[in-house]
């Protein structure tokens, strides 16, 4: 089980999420709104694992994911995008994302994903 | 003409037969004693191990074949090669996405796109998978990076096992118009359009995709029984979702109460 940074701009997304983590043990650390606020909240909470929205304000998924990465090289990154983006993940995974949950989500799929990367 | 093992649903009853394979048509012997020209197949669909093939003459008959996997695979193959169909050469990779999830070892197979009057079929040498007309959410001409280049696909996104899958199709792009145009027009029933939910309608289909009940819907969006009941009345009116259970709230009447006050009792 991790302690677990959530980081969408739609709260909705966020408490969806929160939701399903929670369903399966997990601890929320924290979460965030934008970019921006994903890398100070890392910073600060230093979290087991991040979920990361792709399209945000501010500072997008793969900004954020580059910003993190630079703190933290080892750092857990998981990135939520919607399906037909997957440009999108292969450029996260190049990043250094360790995977992707893609929307709408599906509690099981979501589980398993965290489950993999934080066992990795 | 080859003969094959089979059943064949005759009188809705499974008859045990000699299958005729030829190079243009099957032969169904007694008691069904019946010739199927592949060029008058105008419709073939798959459930489990039961291939339907539904032809053509003066009116449309189906015909309900049961057989083992190898004799099946033949017989899809040499009847999807010849029906009254829309058919493109193509290559395709079906499943490419599943669940979200892209397929590690999703490959371009060369075959071809049969398209008939349930479903999308993706032939090759190797399988035929069938997507049924009635499970296609989606169809967008895209594209997608092949050999590090972005090119021209149809992609068809489809329900299977309730997953959301997708299947990409590549071939020319003037060919890739004309499949788009002719899958679009195949499955304009499906169209979504007047499929319209406002904001908090949207929430709750998309919780209930993602797994949640009633009770973990109603507590995320802090929204009363009466207006969730509200927004499942109008899913199911829009068709976008089916009950699967009834559940039912209950209060206890006196004798209930009655009960467990006692029950409690002898517990301490």
């Amino acid at each position: 089980m991790g302690k677990i940074l959530i980081v969408d701009d739609t709260l909705f997304m966020r408490t969806l999420l929160k939701n399903i983590l929670f369903s399966g043990g997990h601890t929320i650390a924290g979460e965030a709104g934008d970019g921006e606020e994903a890398v100070a909240k890392y910073k600060e909470l230093k979290p087991d694992l991040v979920t990361m929205d792709v399209v945000m304000p501010k500072m997008n998924g793969i900004e954020a994911l580059k910003g993190i990465k630079a703190l933290d090289p080892n750092a857990r990154v998981v990135m939520c995008t919607a399906v037909g983006q997957e440009q999108m993940v292969k450029l996260a995974i190049k990043t250094g994302a360790k995977g992707y949950i893609v929307k709408p989500f599906q509690a099981p799929k979501v589980l398993e994903e965290v489950k993999n990367v934080l066992a990795s | 003409m080859k003969e094959v093992p089979a059943k064949i649903e005759h009188n809705k009853t499974w008859v045990v037969i000699k299958l005729g394979v030829g190079e243009d048509r099957i032969v169904l012997p007694a008691p069904v004693n019946k010739e199927i020209l592949f060029k008058n197949v105008v419709d073939v669909a798959e459930k489990k191990n039961i291939l339907i093939v539904t032809a053509k003459t003066d009116v449309e008959v189906s015909y309900k074949i049961l057989s083992v996997d190898k004799v099946l695979q033949i017989l899809k193959k040499l009847i999807l090669a010849s029906c009254n169909a829309y058919r493109l050469m193509a290559y395709f990779m079906s499943p490419a996405i599943k669940g979200g999830v892209m397929i590690k070892d999703a490959q371009w197979e060369k075959g071809s796109v049969v398209v008939v009057h349930s479903g999308i079929w993706f032939v090759s040498a190797a399988k035929q998978v069938c997507v049924p007309v009635s499970d296609v959410a989606a169809i967008e001409l895209t594209k997608r990076e092949v050999q590090g280049k972005a090119t021209d696909v149809v992609r068809i996104d489809h329900l299977e096992s309730g997953e959301l899958t997708s299947s990409l199709v590549l071939c020319p792009l003037s060919t890739l118009q004309v499949l788009f145009n002719f899958l679009t027009e195949t499955t304009k029933g499906m169209d979504m359009k007047g499929t319209e939910l406002d904001g908090v309608g949207q929430q709750v289909a998309m919780l209930i995709y993602s797994g949640m009940d009633s009770h973990a819907i109603e507590n995320m969006l802090n929204i009363p029984h009466k207006q969730l009941d509200g927004i499942y009345d109008n899913i199911l009116k829009l068709g976008l979702a089916e009950i699967v259970t009834i559940r039912r709230e209950v209060q206890l009447t006196t004798k209930g109460v009655r009960y467990i006050s006692d029950a409690t009792k002898s517990q301490n």
